[in-house]
């Protein structure tokens, strides 16, 4: 039967118009692929797809709507300059950490460098640095007052300069691919290299030739989450006081011109969707299959007398990317905390971000399953289709989602704006493709045949769901949970631009703390965080 | 009252140009196994979900036990057909104990009774708090059998319950999951494409082929008496030649030569047929009057098959053999057949 099914996908599109045209009635049997799904499901479905896509459609229209005269006046002024400096960033960032990501990735698999395993751990560690974080301690050390000039009476370079930020943003962006890299490479078939080797190739030209090539979908799938990261990156980029269209975007909300940053919006959408379509291109018309063949480790490569080399420099990249921000914060949460950091106000600011978050973990998760279900058990166009409106917030940066729910709450719904529903929504709409991925997986393990044993057995589908697929999938929801749980406590944009008045949360007192130089008073929720971010880092790291 | 009755029944899967099933019509009596034997992609297992209820059918209907469960203007969804399944891979609840796979969907008061039951019918006393992957793979399509019959179904359905097993255990698992089915008196319907499956543990095979039945009948019947060339053909290995009815109504004649045939299906003398001769049929006979050149050989530990390439006087005409294995033979050997009437059949044309 499944061959079958895939063997017909060829005219299928062509068979869909026809059904619809010769006979109306059917057209939802056939879209759905003779298998609709039940009313309750979809509703949910249906509905938190909208609710997730309404928003940014919002802004969208705004935007567009934002009148010839505002635009010229944009394009003319701030787009080219905000242009050149978002994108001159995010292709410097997505370089570096590829070149990071990609060397780390072969040093720590395919060679014989010592201690390889813990390298691989400290090397991915600091994905659990918020890069805002990890800036302000880039800002204790280099920055104009910092540790360097009070020690040696001049910085070697400024910190607040393009180079500064790139430099910074790459180093806790570069675990992204790191971590496709290493993965893709664990996996390698090597037999594709032993033919190559028999086939005459060095070792250089087999890595050249066939590794790298082979490599090439997890370098995209690596680069284009540092590319998104970069763009939708707010917290470093405004520490470091550099321009690009979040911080811009943010700004015009500040002084209240919100047609304009619409505007801006709308350009940082196209570019998000320029680089999601060049992703797209280069990999679609090259697909690689590879067959997983019998497992085999392969052997180390000998460095020789380019060990020495190797380590210092994971070395460095370890100093610079986990252990410096890391002591830097120890130091400044103890001289902070001996100082009373650790005051009520703090308790009061951390409880604030466990209920947010928390409460954006559960809707997530809850909101999340019936869009899986549906993807998973009627996999059709349709649920391909709402799955796609939901994950529509993945993308794009916080700011266009607070900007977005700023508009609907403020001309529809007045009463709840300035509350926490408002912010604990964008939490939701921005992290819920977060939840959707870790149960997606968690059910794409979990045979259909199950579901058929059960509904064989005399359960009517929701019983289906609640007793055998509910429990077989809780380490997803679990893992989806804790994924959103931090992502949120981490969000910075959405979170200063929508919390109600007095309920500061751990992120907005460390930026705000920060940006005051109150850098001991920063410090000890920064560690914080970092504590909670390393929660699901075993998750994160399965992911890839 | 029969078990199971599908009235042509047309399922077509959306974009494809043949139906996966057309226009089936089919009954099974109750108490009975029947298997849907074909190639992969024939449709038999679309056939089995729909008895199930994991597929809509677009046409035609299904009864069980006497009440339609899909049909016009009516559906009746899985839960509440009373149908037992196995699948393929088991799909026992890895969560879940044996004792507890057994006693899904059961009502609280008859629960223990039945998973003691059900433990001692499949004979797998003992295991109850073992949990799926603790249990070999005869062991666990056991569980997958007792899990179906617990709710004792009107029919029991295994979707190619043999082929997750190896050679030895498949042979005693057919033996045991036939007696298991007869011994709880429940109907069952078997899918696969592995012929020996198929004749050892049924009461009848329907032959499938691109989603029409080819023919129904009894083991015996579907392998000496195939109806058509694809059932000649698929259901072990058969010689297809052109002839004409003899004259007594009883033989065949063709290129090499008459050949007595059992089962004519009555057709007059002159008529222009095919016919299909199993391996079996032709017997070494120094006397024979079919004589050739052995061009392939395999051997196979109890028989050596091999093609004969027979001389005839319209060419040369290749013959599927079977010679018993202490006959020395190689490629290039002259031997001489025999035929003998038991395994010809005539197929129309």
């Amino acid at each position: 039967m499944p061959e079958k099914e895939i063997a017909c996908a060829e005219n299928r599109i062509a068979f869909y118009w026809q059904a619809a045209l010769e006979n109306p009635s059917r057209f939802r049997l056939y879209i759905w692929r003779g298998n609709p799904p039940g009313f309750i499901p979809e509703a949910l479905a249906l509905v938190t797809a909208l609710v997730m896509f309404i928003p940014i459609l919002y802004v969208l229209v705004r935007g567009i709507q934002g009148g010839w005269d505002r635009w010229l006046t944009l394009l003319d002024t701030r787009i080219p300059h905000l242009l050149w400096n978002t994108l001159s960033l995010t292709v410097v960032v997505s370089l570096a950490a590829l070149l990071i990501g990609v060397a780390a990735a072969w040093l720590v698999t395919r060679t014989d460098l010592p201690a390889r395993k813990i390298w691989a751990w400290l090397l991915a560690l600091p994905l659990v640095v918020p890069p805002y974080v990890g800036a302000i301690s880039y800002i204790i050390v280099f920055g104009p007052q910092g540790l360097v000039r009070n020690l040696a009476g001049e910085t070697p370079f400024d910190i607040y300069s393009f180079g500064g930020v790139a430099a910074v943003l790459t180093l806790f962006t570069y675990p992204y691919v790191f971590l496709i890299t290493s993965a893709a490479l664990k996996r390698f078939n090597l037999n594709y290299e032993e033919a190559g080797r028999m086939a005459g190739l060095n070792h250089l030209q087999v890595f050249r030739k066939i590794t790298l090539p082979l490599l090439r979908p997890a370098m995209g799938a690596g680069v284009l989450l540092v590319s998104l990261y970069t763009l939708s990156d707010f917290g470093l980029v405004s520490m470091l006081r550099y321009t690009t269209f979040t911080t811009a975007i943010y700004f015009q909300m500040g002084s209240f011109d919100r047609l304009s940053a619409a505007v801006l919006s709308v350009v940082l959408i196209l570019i998000t969707l320029v680089i999601l379509w060049l992703e797209y291109r280069t990999r679609g018309r090259q697909k690689f299959v590879q067959d997983a063949g019998t497992f085999r480790k392969p052997l180390p490569f000998s460095l020789g007398r380019w060990r020495l080399a190797g380590l210092l420099g994971l070395g460095t990249v370890v100093a610079a990317a986990l252990a410096l921000p890391l002591s830097v914060l120890a130091y400044w949460s103890y001289y902070g905390i001996a100082r009373g950091a650790l005051d009520g106000r703090f308790l009061e600011y951390t409880s604030h971000s466990l209920l947010t978050a928390g409460a954006a973990a559960f809707f997530c998760a809850v909101l999340a399953l019936p869009l899986v279900y549906l993807k998973s058990r009627h996999p059709s166009p349709v649920s391909s289709f709402y799955e796609k409106l939901a994950m529509a917030g993945y993308a794009l940066p916080g700011v266009i989602i607070a900007l977005g729910m700023v508009f609907i709450f403020n001309s529809y719904i007045p009463a709840l704006y300035g509350t926490a529903v408002v912010l604990v929504m964008a939490y939701t709409i921005r992290f819920l493709p977060q939840a959707m991925q870790a149960e997606g997986a968690s059910l794409n393990q979990v045979s259909p045949r199950l579901d058929e044993a059960g509904r064989s057995l005399g359960y009517p589908p929701w019983q289906v769901i609640s007793r055998i697929i509910l429990p077989l999938i809780r380490p997803g929801i679990l893992a989806g949970m804790a994924l959103v749980f931090v992502s949120a406590v981490k969000e910075l944009p959405a979170t200063l631009l929508l919390r109600p008045p007095g309920m500061d949360t751990l992120a907005v007192r460390i930026w705000i703390e920060a940006s005051e130089g109150f850098y001991d008073m920063a410090a000890p929720a920064s560690l914080l965080i970092i504590i909670v971010s390393a929660i699901p880092l075993k998750w994160l790291i399965n992911r890839f | 009252m029969k078990a199971i009755t599908l009235k042509n029944v047309k399922k077509e899967y959306p974009g494809c140009s043949v139906p996966a099933v057309d226009n089936l019509s089919l009954e099974v009596a109750e108490g009975e196994i029947l298997t849907l034997l074909g190639p992969s992609g024939c449709g038999k297992t679309t056939t089995l979900r729909l008895i199930a209820g994991f597929e809509r059918p677009d046409q035609g209907s299904i009864a069980l036990a006497g009440r339609i469960v899909t049909g016009p203007g009516r559906w009746i969804p899985p839960e509440k057909r009373k149908v037992g399944m196995v699948f393929q891979d088991y799909a026992l609840l890895p969560h879940l104990t044996v004792g507890e796979n057994i006693a899904l969907g059961l009502k609280k008061e008859t629960r223990g009774r039945k998973v003691m039951e059900m433990t001692a019918l499949v004979n797998l006393q003992g295991l109850e708090n073992r949990y799926p992957h603790e249990l070999s793979g005869g062991q666990q399509q056991r569980v997958a059998l007792a899990r179906a019959l617990a709710h004792n179904p009107v029919v029991v359905l295994l979707d190619e319950p043999f082929s997750n097993l190896d050679t030895d255990l498949r042979n005693y698992m057919r033996r045991e999951v036939a007696k298991i089915i007869k011994a709880a008196g429940t109907t069952a319907v078997f899918v696969t494409h592995d012929l020996k499956d198929a004749l050892a543990v049924s009461d009848r095979v329907a032959v499938i082929k691109d989603g029409r039945l080819e023919q129904v009948g009894s083991p015996v019947d579907i392998y000496r008496h195939p109806e058509t060339e694809f059932v000649a053909t698929f259901v072990g290995k058969s010689t297809i030649l052109d002839g004409v009815i003899g004259p007594d109504g009883l033989s065949v004649k063709t290129a090499i030569g008459t050949i007595p045939c059992a089962h004519t299906h009555n057709h007059r003398p002159g008529r222009q047929v095919k016919v299909s001769i199993r391996p079996d049929s032709f017997e070494l006979d120094p006397a024979g009057d079919i004589w050739g050149t052995i061009k392939e050989t395999i051997y196979g530990g109890n028989e050596i098959e091999a093609v004969l390439e027979a001389r005839t006087t319209n060419g040369p005409v290749d013959l599927q053999v079977h010679i018993h294995p202490e006959e020395y033979i190689r490629e290039g050997t002259e031997l001489r057949f025999h035929v003998l009437p038991e395994f010809v059949a005539v197929i129309d044309l």
